[in-house]
Parts: structure tokens; sequence; C-alpha cells
């Protein structure tokens, strides 16, 4: 890579020249100290942005990501990472434009039929692979077959199809998507990356490279490092929304993978990357005073970060103390404290900016009382301190399982889970928390169920994800994320009834009742809403983040 | 009956013997890969995140023999190494060989050329400080200093001065020389830490040697003393170290690699053991094993080279 901004480099360089050996150490160890001084003083240098509107084309833009790319198949991978690279690459049918609205993008407009089992999508007749191959019914079938084709080996794309049976191909530009059930959040999971338009050639072909339609073409993979895309010349279908027309503005769109939070954030302030995904909460603040960057945060739909209480085993069968519990921990004095307000505090299972969210479940939710806590605590029959001033019921101490896995524990929630136990002890619940490595997490705790306390956060937009949370079929076992193992006839019916119906006031309704019914029953503890932190240099100009928060390159360029 | 010449015999042993050390690195990993808690189908899905149904696990099971008995799976993958293929990652799907060598050429570059720097950094110290009370008190400071800063924090330094103030080695982007230059750095430190206290062991040894007295005795400057004559006296434990510390530079840097964002054979087994990808871990090992063997036949040749007493006592 050329860099840009050597010109900021300092003329006047230290030299240490060989005199008497001695003294060459002392003026060594001064240089040092004079060097690390200067360092904190000097302030880098900030760009002035403020240019005139004009569109520089072919720029090249350098995001720095955090994550590992495993692999290139949008239908395969399960990392956001890949889902983030590949939404430049692949265009959907649908293009998802607001919590639970949906425009036309690849298909110029869609029926639904009667019975909601049958989705006919009237495909534009002007776009094109990156390959060349026009973009016909086939392409269609070729995508969705390959996703739930067992071969592929799909990590997510398929689970949010589970209802798909076929795709019936009406005439070169008209399909038929058939499902087994009616299936209302069909067409948010159309919207995903995840589900993108393959080019069939590229899908046949034996050595995979991914093919689409999208603005930005893959042009090279280097693992572990970087990823690399190029304008799409032909490029003429922009997703609703976009702010011009015809092929992209940048000409190159680079991938860099940086794993550690510091180095990210180090390449973007010093102006080696323009833009980073994941800036660290802890620098969120700096950023946002810094002159020429600009943070843009955007609140995650989908399951908040939630703790998850084991309603099967042990004593949170007892909704008394599940309660007890979620009263014992002041959850907005943890969340400002660790997150320094970048984080909202979550109210709820679902996000604020999740279709269906409502305001009002957060009534049962059980309020920050330790003495209340105390008092449920009581009346649950565990009114017996031990010498630890653990409370003891019948000879047992009420003492919950938490496990560790440092693996998958990232934005500090291993600090809020310490703060939770502190809390939670106060009242007299011990909570143990065994470190474990990714093996025994998974087969021990959430297949095996040897645990009474699980955290996970889950982003998708939809408020179906309540059906993958709280359904009494879904547990992890089963490809769920039914980690609190509810098992509520009531909650199964509400559910499933508002993911088949066809009635939108029905499913809000349904979807309305279990956000209260689970804070009610205490299934969980809601803390944060995670919170994709993006930031940019102001040189990058006209960046846009969709509905699902990717960030839009399509219509961004660089301002030299 | 021919016998072979004796430096091929002695070559052909020290192969053998790199072949069971292989083997038994090989076995060693399998076995501890087996003794860990966890499915490995669901690695090959796509780890915990994945939500793939239970039918496509029973369908990775069977594709990569993972319900066959254990014997079994040993079996096959000993007939695979023997013939050299290392098998394919459960994560990436691709053969662990080409995966391994698309990552050689930045660890071996990183791995040598820090060691490199380091090396010759305790040596020059070395040189110029052995018997001279003063500086080496200072150098000595110094080398512990280097030992006790982890090399987390020593790239970091490193990074927020040259890369992010003032901007003359890039991290980002860089392929070429200027990108090396930091992380060489870092790695030299660690290493020269440790190796210049040897070498001025050896050296202070050396110099009190008769032989140093005859040398000066003719008149040859000090420089000349130390460089061409005490020095090769402390190659040997110097050699030795080295070979040893470049093996293991060689299995991965993942500390370096990780502050600098670049990647390489440590990224790569660290991915691996965090997503159970075993084909990769043991692929891993068995190259650090081939080279750690590889080395040591490097070395052996090396002392004799340096000591021409080896070389007397072989014959």
């Amino acid at each position: 890579m050329s860099t840009d901004e050597e010109t900021d480099r300092p003329t006047a360089r230290p030299r240490l020249r060989s005199r008497r050996r001695r003294t060459a150490w002392i003026a060594a160890g001064a240089l040092a100290g004079v060097a690390v001084a200067v360092g904190v003083v000097a302030e880098v240098a900030g760009t002035d942005s403020r240019g005139g509107g004009v569109v520089t084309e072919n720029g090249t833009l350098v995001y720095g990501v955090a994550g590992t790319q495993v692999s290139l198949d949008p239908a395969v991978a399960a990392t956001a990472v890949t889902s983030l690279i590949n939404r430049n690459i692949f265009d959907s049918l649908v293009a998802q434009t607001g919590p639970d609205s949906f425009g036309p993008w690849l298909a110029s407009s869609w029926t639904i039929s009667e019975d909601g089992r049958t989705y006919r999508f009237t495909l534009r007749d002007d776009v094109t692979f990156h390959d060349g191959t026009p973009l016909t019914a086939d392409a269609v079938r070729a995508s969705l077959d390959h996703v739930v084709d067992p071969k592929t080996k799909s990590a997510y794309a398929a689970s949010l199809i589970s209802a798909y049976q076929e795709t019936r191909i009406i005439d070169p530009h008209t399909v038929d998507v058939v499902l087994k059930q009616p299936f209302t959040p069909f067409l948010q999971a159309l919207s995903t990356p995840s589900l993108g338009i393959q080019s069939p050639k590229a899908l046949a072909d034996a050595n995979y490279r991914p093919v689409g339609t999208g603005p930005f073409g893959y042009e090279s993979w280097e693992q572990g490092k970087a990823e690399t895309l190029a304008r799409f010349d032909g490029y003429r279908w922009p997703a609703p929304g976009a702010s011009h027309s015809g092929a992209a503005h940048l000409g190159k769109l680079v991938f860099q993978f940086i794993n550690e939070d510091a180095t990210r954030y180090g390449a973007l302030t010093s102006g080696q990357v323009q833009a980073i995904g994941g800036v660290p909460p802890v620098s969120a603040d700096d950023l946002a005073k810094r002159n020429g960057f600009t943070l843009h945060s955007d609140e995650t739909p989908g399951l908040n970060y939630n703790v998850y209480l084991n309603q099967s085993r042990g004593p949170l069968t007892d909704p008394l103390v599940r309660r007890a519990l979620t009263g014992s921990v002041d959850v907005v004095k943890l969340v400002h404290s660790i997150y320094f307000g970048h984080y909202p505090v979550a109210d709820n299972a679902i996000s604020k900016v999740t279709a269906g969210y409502d305001a009002s479940a957060r009534n049962d939710l059980t309020a920050y009382d330790p003495d209340n806590a105390k008092r449920l605590l009581d009346q649950a029959g565990w009114n017996h301190t031990d010498s630890d001033g653990i409370r003891v019921k019948d000879g047992a101490r009420l003492s919950l399982v938490w496990p560790y896995w440092p693996d998958g524990t990232r934005e500090q929630r291993d600090v809020v889970a310490d703060g939770i136990r502190a809390q939670a002890r106060a009242v007299g619940i011990d909570i143990q928390r065994p470190t474990v490595d990714t093996g025994t997490y998974v087969d021990k705790y959430l297949i095996g169920g040897g645990y009474d306390l699980v955290d996970v956060s889950f982003a998708r937009p939809t408020p179906d994800v309540l059906r993958f949370a709280f359904f009494s079929a879904n547990t992890y076992a089963k490809a769920g994320g039914n980690v609190a193992l509810v098992n509520s006839p009531q909650l199964d019916s509400w559910v499933t009834g508002a993911a088949a119906t066809t009635d939108a006031k029905q499913a809000a309704g349904d979807y309305s009742s279990v956000q209260h019914e689970v804070l009610k029953q205490a299934y969980i503890i809601p803390i944060y809403t995670p919170v994709s932190l993006t930031g940019y240099s102001k040189s990058v100009r006209d960046l846009a983040f969709d509905a699902q928060t990717y960030p839009r390159f399509y219509d961004a360029w660089l301002s030299s | 009956m021919t016998r072979l010449p004796e430096p091929l015999r002695w070559l052909a042993g020290r192969i053998a013997l790199a072949v069971l050390v292989i083997w038994a690195a090989a076995t060693l990993t399998f076995a501890g890969l087996q003794a860990i808690p966890g499915d490995p189908a669901r690695a090959i899905a796509g780890g915990v995140a994945a939500t793939s149904s239970p039918q496509v696990l029973d369908r990775i099971r069977t594709e990569y023999g993972l319900d066959s008995p254990i014997y079994v799976q040993y079996g096959r993958f000993l007939g695979r190494l023997a013939r050299g293929d290392l098998g394919t990652s459960y994560q990436q799907h691709r053969p662990v060989r080409s995966l391994i060598a698309e990552q050689l050429w930045p660890t071996v570059s990183l791995a040598v050329g820090g060691l490199a720097l380091g090396s010759a950094l305790s040596v020059a110290v070395a040189v110029f400080t052995a018997q001279r009370p003063g500086v080496r008190a200072v150098a000595r400071a110094a080398e512990f200093t280097a030992l006790s800063m982890p090399t987390y924090w020593v790239g970091f330094v490193l990074l927020a001065l040259f890369s992010f103030r003032w901007q003359l080695f890039p991290v980002v982007g860089e392929t070429g020389l200027r990108g090396l230059v930091l992380p060489w750095l870092t790695l030299a430190v660690a290493v020269a830490g440790v190796l210049s206290q040897v070498t001025r062991d050896g050296l202070e040894q050396a110099l009190e040697q008769p032989f140093a007295l005859t040398v000066r005795a003719r008149g040859a400057t000090e420089l000349r003393v130390r460089v061409r004559h005490a020095l090769r006296h402390a190659a040997a434990p110097v050699l030795t170290l080295s070979g040893w510390m470049l093996g293991n530079l060689l299995g991965g840097v993942v500390v370096v690699e990780t502050v600098f964002a670049r990647r390489g054979l440590g990224q790569l087994l660290v991915t691996a053991v965090r997503g159970r990808d075993y084909p990769v871990v043991i692929g891993t090992v068995v190259l650090t094993a081939a080279v750690f063997a590889v080395i040591s036949i490097v070395l052996d040749q090396l002392y004799r080279l340096v000591d021409p007493r080896i070389r007397e006592v072989a014959r």
C-alpha cells in the first residue's frame, strides 16, 4: 500500500552516533527519554476536511475490522465480519428499509399467497452478475437450494429459512418460493447478506469465489490479513435509499483484519485506515472529541445482551427466586460505570430498535430493590443464612452456576458478571463462575444443561428472535437460543402464532404478550443493548448505514 | 557388505530420529485433542454461534469419519501423515498444507529477521561490555529490563510512538520491509535480553583462557582478540540457544502478530485451537517438530564448523 500521509513525517530524526561507549549509553538513555516526552506532547495532526462537495471517483477506502473470516460463502459462514463484507458483493431479492418494512431490490415486486406459503417474486430484467451471467430465476433457485443443501454445511443462513421447501421457476424472471408452512419473517431473512443471490455459474464451480450482483466485486483474499473488493462498473440497481445511481464512487474497498482493539483504533487515528468497525467503548469519547473524525453509533436490533435464568432446574425453578435475583442487581449503575454511557441499558428481551418492541413491558421487570429481593427470598423459603452469609433452605445453599467462557467473552462482559455476582451475594445468593473451554461450554453446559445462568446477545432485525429465544423446541441442542430452557405452552403459541399469521396486528399483539410474560416470569435479566460503533475519518463522505446497521459503501467517496 | 560412509550414516540416523520426534509429537497432539471435551462436528459446522441442524451435524460426523472408533481414526490419521497429507481444515474446508504454506512466509520473515537483529545486537553488546564492569552494569540493567517487559507492551510502545505518533512505520497494509521494522525490533528486544547475557558470559570465560593472553602478546588489538578469537569459543552455547529460539519463533509469534495485525502461523494456530480445528492444530505441531529436527541437524553441523575439536573427536 502506498501511504499518502507521509507528509506529516518529521524532518529531523534522532540519530545515534557511536562515540565513547560510556557516553553512548547515557546518550541513548537521554534520547529515549526525550523521544517518549516528545511523543506524549505531540498531537496527531487532525486533517481539516471541510472541502467542496465534488465527488471524487476511484478512491481506495481501507476499513479496519476485527474478526476471523473462515469462509467467503455467505451461505456457509456464521461470522459477522463475513456478512459485513458480503453485503457489498451480494444484493438481496428485497431490501430491509425499516424495523419491519421492506422494499424492492433484485425483485421489482412480489406477492404473497393467501395461505402465506408461496412468495412470487418478479425479478428485474436488467441485472447481471460480476461474471457476466444475467440474473434469472435459475440464480434464485440455485442460491436458495445451495443454502439449504446439507453439503453446504450452512452454519447460519439455512437456519433463517428452515421453512423453505422449494423454488419453482415460472418464467425466466418470475419465481415462486414455496414454504413448508407460513413464515412471516421470510422477507426479513431474504434481505440479509446471508441469503444474497449468487451467480449459479460460480456456485457450480469447484473453486468457490463469491460472485454476486453487488456494487463491488470480489478481487482477492489474503487469509487473516485483508479482503479486497473492486468496483463493479456495470452496477445500476442500488437498494432503496441510495443517493446516486450507476456504479459506486470508490474504486476499491479493502477490509483489513485488525483484531487488537488498540491497534485498530491507532490505525484509524493515525490515518492508516479511513474507517474502522468496533470502536472500543473506552475510546469512543476520545474519538467523538477528535477533530477530523466521526463516530457513528447504531443500536443493534434483535435480542439484547441478556442473562438467561435456567428455569428448569434448582432454585431458579421458583419464580420468586428469579425475581429476587433480578431485583438484587442494579443494572443501570453497572452498565453506566462499565460502558461510559455508550451502551444503552436494556429493559426488555429485545432492543428498542427492533420491530414490535413494546416499551410498556418494562413495567413487568422486577425493579432494583435489594430489600425487596431479600423479602422475596424469605418468602420463597430461603430464610436462613449460613456462616458465609449465603441463604440456606432445607440444608441446601442458594448457589448458582454461571459458566465463564473466556473465548466467547467480549465487550468486558466478564466485568459485568463480576458486578452481578457481588450484588447477588449482598442479598445472600452465591454465583459460581467456573472458567471453561469451548468444548466444555457446549457439551456440559449449553447441551448438558448443567448451568443456572448463561449470558448471550443475538443480533437480528426481526421480532422473530423472540421465537429463537423462548420457543420450547428451540433449545441449543436443536440449534436454537432458548437457553433459559423455557417450556411454556402459552409462550409457544404466541411466538409460533406471530410467525405464521399474515395479520400484522395479531403478530404485534403476540410479540407484545411475549415481552411482558418473559419479564414477569423473570426468565431473563436484560443488561444492555449492543451498539455497533463505527469510526471514520472526515475524508470519508456520504457513508451510510442500512437498516441492518451494515455500513453501505455504495454512495461513499473519499475527499482528497 | 558395503558400509555407508560415516557422514551419511550419521545423517540417516538423525533423519530417523527426526521422524520419530515428528510421529511422537503428532501422536501426543492427537491424543491430547481427543481428551479435550467437545464435539468436533460442531466445530466443523461453524462453532458455538453456529445454528446448524442436528441433521447437518450427523452428516458431518459421517463425512469426516468422526463416528468411527478412535483407533480407526488414529490409523487413518497416521496413514495420511505418512503420505504427507495433513488433512483438511474443519473451519475453512481447505487443505491444511496450503493453509500452512500461505502463512509460512510471513512467519519466517518475521522470525528470522527478529532473531538476526536480536543476535546482532547481542553480539555487539557482548563484545563491547565483556570484562568492562562499568558498561556491563548498564547493559545488565538494560537486559533485565528487556526481559521483564512483556512483548505485548514493548510492541505497543513501539507502535504508539513510531507508527501512530510519528507515522514512520505503517502497521496496516504494509507488506514490504517497512512493515517489518517494528515487529522485528519487538522480537529483537526479547531475544537480545537473553542472548546478550549468554554471549557475554561465554566471551568473558574465553577471555580468561591462556590463548587470549597469547594473542594479546602477539600484539593483536583488543577488538581483534574479542571478535576473531574469543567469540568463536563463546559461539556453541549461543548457537544452541538461537536454534531453540528460532524453532520457537517459527512455531508462531502470536503476541507480535496480534499487536501488529500481521498474519502468520501464530494466528493460524490460535484460531484453530479456539475453533477446535484439529487438523490445523496437528499440522502446525508437526511442522514445528520438523523445524526443530532440522534446526538440530543444522546446529550439529555448525558446531563442527566453529569448533574444530568436535571434528577431531568425531573422526
